[in-house]
């Protein structure tokens, strides 16, 4: 027999207020990466089997540098709110929720910035 | 007071039948995933060109083995799909396509068009090579 | 971690087969979730025959046919029998739907009747909906209003507010939706699951209410609405032909408008 209804913990410590920001932002990437991944995918595949000093060329034009560049940061800001929302839904213990958010938070920016930093040396390089 | 036994949870996965919506949901979700992974090569490669010849040479050698290709087949396939599926929840998100009828046609569209897009992308990246 | 699969004191065990027909005309088997709280252990699975020559033409009707003439310990919920009052919701050949209203013709081979997914069971195919109802209340699914109420008529609405009700106020609460919905599966405690947020929205929507930003902060959270990723096994499953998953986007819609 209950003694007290759920409204109590559904009420819960009220609503967060937050969730719209993810969700515009998850679509705005999704958005600029429908024209970057298809211009990533088209050119990849014209560069297939390409030998050093092409991939070199190609990745030097500016145009290509700036483009990469973006495709990096929207690509990881997508993917790193896809996997939040998925560590979300199946993982329920509070403490290893948190770790697991934050290392793959910590993971993702270490990418990025390493990604980041390839290209910049590949273009601005020798 | 006799304790009463603890109630069972009615059951879920085991007996829900899969259908389209739940399906490409999940698909999309799964993709997601594998795309996320898969980007960890993409870096290695855009580091190995960052390193100089013989390294992206390495790196070239190591992706053109057949269990690599097969990867990356895979790899271009979740892409395809996670694309088309996506651009399917966007019209969703702004609130267009959700007749049950729109739902079904869109999903089969989806899948049409990625098996599509993976086919033209690698028998075109195979002309290229001069393997076809 | 989600629990994809059953608890230990869930897992169906093999039941046995009840009854057998003599000569039937058009014979038909039932398989069906049972669990007694008297007597505890796993669930099981019995197999019932009926004769469908002699059996109404919905799944209810059959039930019935079951408890009044061969298993009288069968328990379910049932009411109207029309479809409206949503009682005899249960997962009938793998998707949830009224037993009234689903007619035993459309279902190939045996008929496998479950109760709702992912909630605990009182008794073979009744589930405890009362936190279900509780995140009903939490909405507060009543006109709220900042100005005077007319004193001698009522509150007054123009036939095309009346319009945007429709599809929406038809919701029979019968959780066909929220228990259709894998993120209501794994977040059903703190989701609110389709059925609820789209009655959330009817509510929103009513042009009498005067609560809509207050109603729209309430929803504003990344668990409450936004465990939603357009799944769409609600709108696959409403008995009622109701559409919760679009009433979800329009609900999340209004919160990027209203940025």
């Amino acid at each position: 027999m209950r003694l007290r209804s759920h409204l109590a913990k559904i009420r819960g410590l009220g609503s967060a207020r937050a969730g719209t920001e993810e969700f515009i932002s998850q679509r705005l990437t999704a958005i600029a990466l429908i024209p970057l991944l298809l211009w990533f995918v088209t050119a990849l595949i014209s560069l297939a089997g390409a030998d050093y000093d092409t991939a070199v060329e190609w990745i030097r034009r500016p145009v290509v540098t700036t483009f990469l560049i973006l495709l990096i940061l929207v690509l990881f800001h997508h993917a790193h709110s896809g996997l939040r929302e998925v560590l979300e839904d199946y993982i329920h213990h509070e403490i290893i929720k948190t770790i697991a958010m934050v290392s793959m938070k910590f993971l993702i920016i270490t990418i990025t910035v390493g990604s980041v930093l390839a290209i910049l040396r590949i273009a601005l390089g020798n | 007071m006799t304790t009463t036994p603890p109630s069972p949870l009615s059951p879920h996965l085991q007996i829900y039948k899969p259908q389209l919506t739940s399906l490409m949901s999940i698909t999309h979700r799964a993709t997601g995933i594998f795309l996320s992974l898969g980007t960890l090569v993409l870096v290695y490669w855009l580091m190995s060109i960052a390193a100089g010849p013989s390294v992206y040479q390495h790196a070239q050698q190591l992706l053109h083995t057949w269990p690599s290709l097969l990867l990356l087949f895979a790899w271009s396939f979740s892409l395809f799909y996670h694309l088309c599926n996506g651009i399917r929840h966007l019209f969703w998100d702004a609130g267009y396509g959700f007749t049950l009828k729109a739902t079904y046609r869109s999903g089969y569209l989806v899948i049409a068009a990625t098996l599509l897009l993976t086919t033209t992308a690698w028998i075109t990246a195979f002309v290229i090579n001069g393997v076809l | 971690m989600a629990k994809f699969t059953l608890p230990p004191h869930s897992v169906i065990q093999k039941g046995h087969t009840v009854n057998h027909l003599d000569n039937p005309q058009h014979p038909k088997k039932f398989i069906i979730y049972r669990w007694d709280p008297n007597t505890g252990g796993q669930p099981r699975t019995d197999t019932y025959e009926i004769d469908l020559a002699h059996c109404g033409p919905m799944v209810l009707d059959a039930l019935l046919k079951i408890k009044n003439e061969i298993d009288s310990t069968l328990t379910f919920r049932r009411s109207c029998r029309e479809g409206i009052c949503g009682s005899c919701a249960m997962n009938i050949d793998g998707t949830n739907t009224l037993a009234c209203t689903k007619a035993i013709a459309d279902i190939k081979g045996p008929v496998k009747i479950y109760p709702l997914p992912h909630l605990e069971i009182m008794r073979d195919l009744v589930p405890d909906l009362t936190y279900f109802y509780s995140q009903y209340a939490s909405i507060k699914p009543w006109i709220q209003v900042h100005t005077a109420l007319p004193p001698d008529h009522e509150m007054l609405q123009s036939k095309q507010d009346r319009a945007k009700l429709d599809g929406l106020y038809e919701c029979i609460l019968c959780a066909c939706c929220s228990t259709s919905c894998p993120s209501y599966w794994w977040n059903g405690d703190r989701y609110l699951g389709p059925a609820i947020l789209l009655q959330a929205y009817r509510w929103i929507m009513d042009s009498r209410d005067e609560d809509t930003g207050e109603r729209l902060d309430n929803l504003e959270d990344p668990f409450r609405l936004y465990r939603c990723h357009t799944i769409m096994n609600c709108t696959n499953t409403c008995p009622k032909g109701l559409n919760p998953a679009k009433a979800i986007a329009e609900i999340k819609k209004m919160l990027v408008q209203r940025r």
